[in-house]
C-alpha cells in the first residue's frame, strides 16, 4: 500500500477517488491560484482539467507561481501551457490542457463541457463573465480572490444562492475591468496595491480545490455555504452570507 | 413622512478602528461603504459591508437592509487579485 499513490487520499472516508478522477474541470486563469490550483488538483487525482489563460509568464511571477521559471519567462511562455505543462509532470495519470486564449473567447460548449469551474482571476470583469456562463450552464463555480493577506474564496452553486455578481456594489463598479495583478505591459496598474504573496495564495487555492473535491464527492452538504473571507494579519477566517440580489441580471434581474 | 437620522459604527476590519456615522433611512449601503473607504484613506479597490454575517446588498437603502440606531457594520476588503 506504501506503493500506491493515493492511498492515504482513499484513508478519508468520504472522498470519491473514482469521481474525482472522471471530473472535468475548467480552471480559469494560469497566475498565481492557477499555479497553486494546479498543483493540488494533480495531487488530490484529478485528471481532466482544462487550463485557460491568455497570458505570458514574467519574472515578477516567480515569486509565487510554483510551474513558473525564469526560462519561462525570459522566453515569455503562455503561462497555460507551463501550468498545463506542470501539472502533467505532478502526476502520471493528469491530463492537463492549455487553451492559450481569454475565457471570454472560449467557445460556447466550454462550460458545459465541465463539472466544475474554478476562478483563478485576477480581474472583476472576467469573474463576472465566467460567473454567467458557469450559471448559465449550470455548473458549480468556486472563485478565489486574494490580495496581500487578505483572500476569499466564493462557492456559486446555481440555481440556488447567490452569485458573484449578487456579491458586487458600487466599489466593485469603480474598479471593473482592472487587472489586479503585475503580470507584464498589457496591464492597468493599480496603485497603491499590496503585492501578492505565495502564503495567501496556498490557502486561498487549497480550499478552492478542498471544495471542488468535496462537490465531485458528492457532499454537497459539505460545500461552503456562501463566501469564506480569510485574513492572514489577524489569523481569522471567517464565513459571510452573500444574498441574491433580485436587481441581479445572471438571476433574472434588470 | 420625515424621519429622523440615527447612528451607527463602521468598524474597519483591517485596522480595528471604529468611526460613527450619522445616517437616515433613505441612505444606501453603497454610501457607507464610500464614505468610510475616504474616512480611512482605503485604497482604490473593492470593498464589502457585513452586518454580523450578512453582506449588505450595496445599492439597498439602510431602511431596506433593515439598519438600525447603534448596529455594528464591518467594513471588509472584498480581494480581487490572482
Amino acid at each position: 500500500m506504501d506503493e500506491e499513490r493515493l492511498d492515504r487520499s482513499r484513508r478519508i472516508g468520504w472522498l470519491n477517488l473514482d469521481a474525482i478522477a472522471r471530473a472535468r474541470i475548467l480552471m480559469v486563469g494560469a497566475g498565481a491560484l492557477g499555479n497553486e490550483v494546479g498543483k493540488c488538483l494533480a495531487l488530490s487525482g484529478f485528471r481532466h482539467v482544462t487550463v485557460v489563460d491568455m497570458d505570458h509568464v514574467v519574472g515578477s511571477n516567480l515569486n509565487r507561481c510554483l510551474f513558473f521559471s525564469k526560462e519561462d519567462a525570459s522566453g515569455r511562455r503562455l503561462k497555460a501551457e507551463v501550468v498545463a505543462q506542470g501539472m502533467n509532470a505532478l502526476s502520471p495519470d493528469m491530463e492537463a490542457v492549455p487553451v492559450p486564449t481569454r475565457i471570454e473567447e472560449m467557445s460556447d460548449p466550454g462550460f458545459h463541457d465541465h463539472d466544475v469551474v474554478l476562478g483563478c482571476l485576477d480581474n472583476i470583469a472576467a469573474r463576472l463573465h465566467v460567473n454567467a456562463r458557469a450559471y448559465q450552464a449550470g455548473r458549480v463555480y468556486i472563485d478565489g480572490g486574494m490580495e496581500g493577506l487578505t483572500g476569499k474564496v466564493m462557492v456559486v452553486r446555481p440555481p440556488k444562492g447567490a452569485c458573484i455578481q449578487c456579491g458586487m456594489n458600487r466599489s466593485h463598479a469603480r474598479v471593473a475591468g482592472l487587472r489586479f495583478s503585475c503580470t507584464g505591459k498589457d496591464v492597468v496598474f493599480h496603485e497603491p496595491r499590496l503585492a501578492a504573496e505565495i502564503t495567501t495564495t496556498s490557502i486561498v487555492s487549497a480550499l478552492m480545490v478542498r471544495e471542488a473535491v468535496k462537490h465531485v464527492s458528492g457532499r454537497g452538504e459539505m460545500l461552503l455555504a456562501n463566501t469564506l473571507y480569510y485574513d492572514g494579519q489577524r489569523n481569522v477566517a471567517e464565513e459571510a452570507e452573500v444574498q441574491v440580489n433580485p436587481d441581479c441580471p445572471v438571476h433574472g434581474g434588470i | 413622512m420625515v424621519t429622523l437620522p440615527f447612528r451607527i459604527k463602521v468598524k474597519n476590519a483591517e485596522t480595528g478602528a471604529a468611526v460613527e456615522m450619522e445616517l437616515e433611512d433613505e441612505n444606501t449601503v453603497d454610501e457607507i461603504i464610500e464614505s468610510a473607504a475616504t474616512f480611512w484613506n482605503k485604497d482604490m479597490g473593492a470593498y464589502v459591508l457585513r452586518k454580523g454575517k450578512k453582506v449588505l446588498r450595496g445599492g439597498a437603502s439602510l431602511k431596506d437592509a433593515s439598519i438600525r440606531t447603534d448596529d455594528v457594520l464591518e467594513l471588509i476588503p472584498d480581494p480581487e487579485g490572482g
